[in-house]
């Protein structure tokens, strides 16, 4: 085994290198602009890259806005969106993971090329394509009509931008509970049958405990982007009733003489999504030691 | 980003004063700095002659050869009207597009944009760019059309004397909305406003995602007709009835009348006038235009987009001759005709534009008028504290 502690530091640097250059640097960028001033003739930003003069009056009102002014309730309506959207995703996306990686056989490589291959479209383009199908006039609302459901999709409901939500981003969701439930060893499902579990006993004490990392790893990967999307709503809803904090982030950084806010909110949901990240890194963490034991 | 979201993001940080008897004043020409922000800007009642730090290119030059490039918003040019422009002079017209004009001043400032015109500016950015130095004057020489321009908009009161600019479109807010839904009395009967707020068009209606407008709106229907208020409780009230709004009809908040309109989806929505005539394009086959209607207010917000020149541009002499192109009347009709918002000439009327048989009867209420620019309403850069009392209300309705 090589010894040698300048190795290892060597090797740590590229990763080092690109984590200061890509996440640390950015980050601090934020913070500066956050905690910075508005240039009084461009109305952009002036970020106060000094920490110390860093101005804290527009976080105290932003603070007070997200507990009780108007963006606690969009605040409240993100968070309820993303986990309705998630609970929605594991619902939809588990057992076509799981039927992938237990029954689709030789089918398997067809059935995974089916499910990705869509997603090869830009998001845009496909959230458009459905604006069209689910418009008063567009084919889906067309054929719903035909069994006497007529419901105006586009209206500003929850519903459709949760569904949309579910849309673009299951497929990140059922790529990696694939993977965790393919690598698993299914003689134990067939010891727990054979000492006497159901099958949903099997499947509740065996496959879900098993599958605890891939889950937990696809839960993340969908829950960060669908915290911070603005798309969906602008384009299947837009209605104020639908309003999500993505929403209020962009309006800030590109539409008002506000910029500032809007950093300030990409900090106060970075935060919130590091509770995610340690729940992720905690249960993972977990998992590996309950392997190795 | 398309020419809609210049003009919510234009509205962003201006508000409205009364235009046409300061546009009148301006002819004479009084020249009161108004500043904000350290900004200096025109108002119509105290509009500006912008300092010039640097000559207007000579009389006489001959015509650049080679490329002239422009700096525009996608598709707020007629391809067929450059392809015209580039035989008629033999030369090339290179187009980059920008999305965000405070955007697109940075990158002006920067240097990652050099273009030698630039099209669609606010009177906003047009203090922002005189400000950052980016802007030479014009020569009026080689702009012999500059006399087809909307008398009140030749001095206009953000560039007296229009040293750097020639207006380019013009348009105003109003309602757009189906005449197959809805009669047009019930705009001129009562408080034409109130349609907005009639729950039985829940869902189907839709008002401009632009603070500045559509905050305004909801002031002139209450009657308070200074679009560029600083009165907390005249911005709050507004504020109050926009949720009020949201709670009877859950509008659309987006710059999509111009789609939404024609393809039935919505019946009503608070846009700018222009949208209407853009929405012609979008109309599904047989289905009339005239189901396309537009009221526009007494008063209200009416407005102009410019033309100007960088400093550093390589062929100013091709970039005046453009300006002059676009500014020729049967040009201009041309070049209307697919980006569908009104050139700000005087020589292309109403009766002009009927006849062209290209706008429906129904849509004549949807055109800037010279007794509708008379009264018209003009936005103004607000001071920062008075812009967060807008956008704090803003963000009350928008937050749902």
């Amino acid at each position: 085994m090589i010894k040698s502690p300048r190795l290892w530091t060597g090797l740590a640097i590229p990763g080092t290198t690109w984590l200061i250059t890509l996440f640390a640097i950015p980050f601090y960028a934020v913070a500066c602009v956050a905690f910075g001033t508005i240039d009084p003739i461009f109305r952009d930003a002036a970020p106060q890259w000094n920490p110390l003069l860093w101005n804290l009056d527009q976080a105290q009102n932003i603070l007070v806005s997200l507990t009780s002014g108007p963006l606690r309730g969009v605040f409240i309506r993100t968070v309820v969106y993303v986990i309705s959207a998630m609970i929605l995703s594991f619902v939809i996306g588990f057992p076509i993971a799981y039927f992938l990686a237990r029954h689709a056989g030789k089918r398997k490589l067809l059935l995974l090329s089916l499910i990705i291959v869509p997603f090869w479209v830009n998001y845009l383009m496909r959230m458009l394509a459905w604006v069209n199908l689910l418009s008063p006039s567009g084919l889906f609302s067309r054929f719903m009509s035909m069994f006497g459901i007529n419901y105006n999709w586009l209206d500003g409901s929850p519903t459709t931008v949760i569904l949309g939500l579910v849309y673009g981003y299951i497929p990140f969701l059922i790529l990696p509970l694939y993977a965790t439930l393919e690598r698993l060893d299914w003689r134990l499902i067939e010891a727990a049958r054979d000492l006497g579990a159901s099958s949903s006993e099997a499947f509740r004490l065996v496959t879900v405990p098993m599958s605890k990392a891939g889950l937990a790893a696809a839960g993340v990967l969908i829950a960060l982007p669908m915290f911070g999307d603005y798309y969906t709503n602008d384009l299947l809803s837009r209605s104020p009733n639908t309003e999500m904090l993505g929403n209020q982030i962009d309006f800030y950084l590109n539409n008002s003489t506000q910029p500032q806010n809007g950093a300030l909110l990409v900090l106060v949901m970075s935060l919130f999504l590091a509770i995610f990240m340690s729940f992720y890194l905690r249960s993972t963490n977990r998992f590996a030691k309950e392997t190795v034991k | 980003m398309r020419r809609r979201d210049f003009l919510r993001n234009l509205v962003i940080t201006t508000g409205g004063v009364t235009l046409g008897g300061s546009l009148l004043a301006a002819c004479g020409g009084s020249s009161t700095t108004t500043t904000v922000g350290g900004l200096a800007i025109g108002t119509p009642e105290q509009p500006i002659k912008l300092p010039v730090t640097t000559q207007a290119i000579a009389d006489g030059l001959a015509n650049e050869t080679g490329v002239l490039e422009i700096l525009n918003w996608a598709d707020y040019v007629n391809p067929e009207s450059i392809a015209l422009f580039e035989k008629q002079f033999g030369v090339k017209v290179v187009e980059s597009i920008y999305d965000e004009e405070g955007a697109a001043i940075a990158k002006l400032r920067n240097g990652t944009f050099k273009p030698d015109l630039i099209f669609g500016m606010s009177a906003t950015g047009l203090a922002k760019l005189v400000s950052g130095d980016i802007l030479q004057p014009l020569n009026k020489s080689y702009i012999p059309n500059f006399g087809n321009v909307i008398s009140g908009l030749r001095n206009p009161y953000y560039d007296l004397e229009s040293q750097y600019t020639v207006a380019y479109m013009i348009y105003g807010n109003g309602i757009g909305y189906r005449t197959d839904r809805i009669d047009r009395n019930a705009f001129t009967s009562g408080n034409g406003y109130d349609v907005l707020w009639d729950s039985q068009y829940k869902g189907k209606s839709g008002v401009l995602d632009s603070p500045r407008d559509t905050i305004a709106m909801a002031m002139f229907r209450a009657g308070n007709f200074d679009a560029n208020t600083s009165d907390p409780a005249i911005i709050k009230q507004a504020g109050d009835d926009l949720i009020a709004m949201r709670e009877a009809t859950n509008p659309k908040v987006d710059i999509l009348a111009y789609t939404e309109l024609p393809a039935g989806n919505r019946d009503i929505n608070f846009t700018w006038s222009g949208d209407l005539f853009t929405a012609l394009q979008y109309l599904p086959e047989g289905v009339s235009p005239e189901v396309l209607g537009f009221w526009y207010p007494p008063k209200t917000i009416t407005t102009n987009d410019f033309f100007c020149l960088t400093k550093n541009a390589k062929a100013p002499v091709l970039a005046h001759q453009l300006i002059n192109f676009l500014t020729d009347t049967d040009n201009a009709l041309l070049n209307r005709s697919y980006v569908g918002y009104q050139p700000a000439l005087e020589t292309i009327t109403v009766d002009m534009l009927l006849k062209s048989g290209t706008i429906p009867e129904s849509l004549v209420d949807a055109l800037v008028t010279p007794e509708r620019y008379e009264v018209a309403l003009s936005q103004v850069t607000l001071d920062p504290e008075i812009d967060a009392l807008w956008t704090d209300q803003w963000i009350a309705f928008t937050a749902g």
